[in-house]
């Protein structure tokens, strides 16, 4: 039984196909990297995972349950407000909210959703905080902070709704390059921890290293998935081994 | 005389900051709704609402002073407003919060559209319902945001309330000009200025302490 099952998303903006039918699945406590060139669609394609894009066609399901079917679009936003909590989203630009301090960040959504106690959310807020190495910055806000303790906050905070699978959007391209590496480390731990993930990245070490399973999307579809090492070592595909050339 | 003169003077103040005051507890939370309107996605309402914008910003708030308490009175033939000085307040009232109302409608618009798309995602993917990503998360952006913008008219409201006696409310230049009737004395409506200036600078401490208190997130 997969934890995520996407079957044929496709996706268009006006008259632009960004996505023509993309399949994959993952099962718990896997992580998936997504891999491509920019304007590829992979981007489009997590967003339509985090319902911040409805696609067009195609289904998506959450341990064998559809939470969404692009031929009937008619979804309350009540309903996708329920479903999406199944899923969690890191965002390239961190997102971070600038009048609360990193604690309250974590905390907003877990005490307006009122699904937990509110000393309950406060413990697991500052482990959160702790897990991702910022207990000592809990009560400052993100403007005092670097974009990679941002990112790690915004980690945390995603991390608080326990969703059963985390995204990520391309996590480091916003940060400068000597501190990609604090961020990778924490997600490179959750996934030691089994964490579902799916990784939107352009960081091709990382991906080889972390990632359980591969896709390359160009051009609006999966150009080619498999493993790390077949990705990585063996591209079958000549879009992949252009792809792979030109970024190294 | 000067004691005449300052009492005087100092009535006339007093209805100058309850146009003032009553009409930001009015203009500030209807210029929010207002706002909602001119960004609807319901076609008609963003359409009606952009058409009163356009009329309230584009003829003289006097005008509009003038055709608030007389306008019901010539169409239907009766007064809305009541009989007298209490009437003819809230005349004043009724036109001095639809005019800022719009004014600041706009203000609301500008701030609200300057926060990142990337702020409403976070609170979307967070499970957030779009009330409370407007009130837990845009809203404080929103007003550090529009603070010196919403400034100026606050200022300029304090200006305003002096055509307040276009429709005979009595306010502080009309009390300091009596004088000039009167007693043949012109200094006492120079003396105004001195409230106005006291009351600005006294909105202006505020609205600066306001902004200070913000400036601990950007």
């Amino acid at each position: 039984m997969s934890i995520l099952e996407v079957k044929g998303f496709t996706k268009s903006f006006g008259d632009v196909k960004v996505l023509k039918g993309v399949d994959f699945s993952i099962e718990e406590g896997e992580v998936l990297a997504i891999i491509g060139p920019s304007g590829g669609g992979k981007t489009t394609l997590l967003r339509c995972i985090n319902f911040l894009e409805r696609a067009d066609g195609g289904t998506l399901s959450i341990n064998d349950k559809v939470i969404y079917d692009g031929s009937c679009p008619s979804i309350s936003d009540a309903e996708i407000r329920e479903n999406r909590l199944h899923l969690g989203m890191v965002f390239q630009q961190f997102n971070l909210f600038p009048q609360y301090t990193a604690l309250e960040n974590v905390t907003l959504a877990p005490k307006l959703s009122r699904k937990w106690p509110e000393d309950e959310i406060l413990e697991r807020a500052k482990d959160l905080l702790a897990r991702v190495g910022l207990a000592d910055k809990m009560n400052n806000y993100p403007c005092e902070l670097s974009g990679g303790q941002q990112q790690r906050v915004a980690i945390a905070r995603a991390l608080a709704m326990q969703p059963d699978i985390l995204c990520f959007d391309e996590p480091t391209s916003s940060l400068d390059p000597e501190i990609t590496g604090e961020v990778l480390r924490v997600i490179k731990r959750l996934a030691e921890e089994n964490t579902t993930m799916v990784v939107v990245t352009h960081e091709m070490g990382f991906a080889r290293e972390v990632a359980d399973k591969v896709i390359f999307i160009d051009g609006g579809v999966i150009a080619e998935c498999g493993t790390p090492d077949e990705i990585f070592g063996n591209p079958k595909s000549e879009r992949l081994r252009d792809f792979l050339g030109s970024i190294r | 005389m000067f004691q005449t003169v300052m009492a005087e003077l100092t009535i006339g103040f007093g209805k100058t900051i309850e146009i003032f005051v009553l009409t930001l507890l009015g203009a500030l939370p209807l210029g929010l709704i207002i706002s909602f309107g001119s960004m609807s996605k319901f076609k008609p309402l963003k359409a009606v609402v952009r058409f009163m914008i356009w009329v309230i910003r584009g003829t003289p708030l006097m005008l509009q002073l003038i055709v608030v308490y007389y306008g019901p009175g010539l169409i239907f033939g009766t007064n809305i407003w009541g009989i007298g000085n209490e009437g003819r307040f809230v005349a004043v009232l009724a036109a001095f919060i639809i005019n800022y109302a719009f004014y600041f409608s706009e203000i609301y618009r500008g701030g609200i559209e300057s926060i990142p798309k990337g702020q409403y995602e976070a609170g979307q993917v967070l499970g957030l319902t779009k009330r409370q990503i407007f009130f837990n998360v845009v809203l404080l952006q929103v007003i550090k945001r529009i603070l010196p913008p919403m400034g100026n008219e606050i200022i300029t409201l304090v200006k305003d309330t002096s055509l307040a006696r276009v429709i005979a409310v009595y306010e502080v230049i009309w009390a300091g000009q009596n004088f000039i009737k009167s007693a043949g004395l012109i200094w006492p409506l120079f003396m105004t200025a001195v409230y106005y200036l006291a009351f600005t600078g006294l909105v202006q401490i505020v609205l600066g302490r306001i902004e200070k208190k913000l400036s601990y997130f950007n």
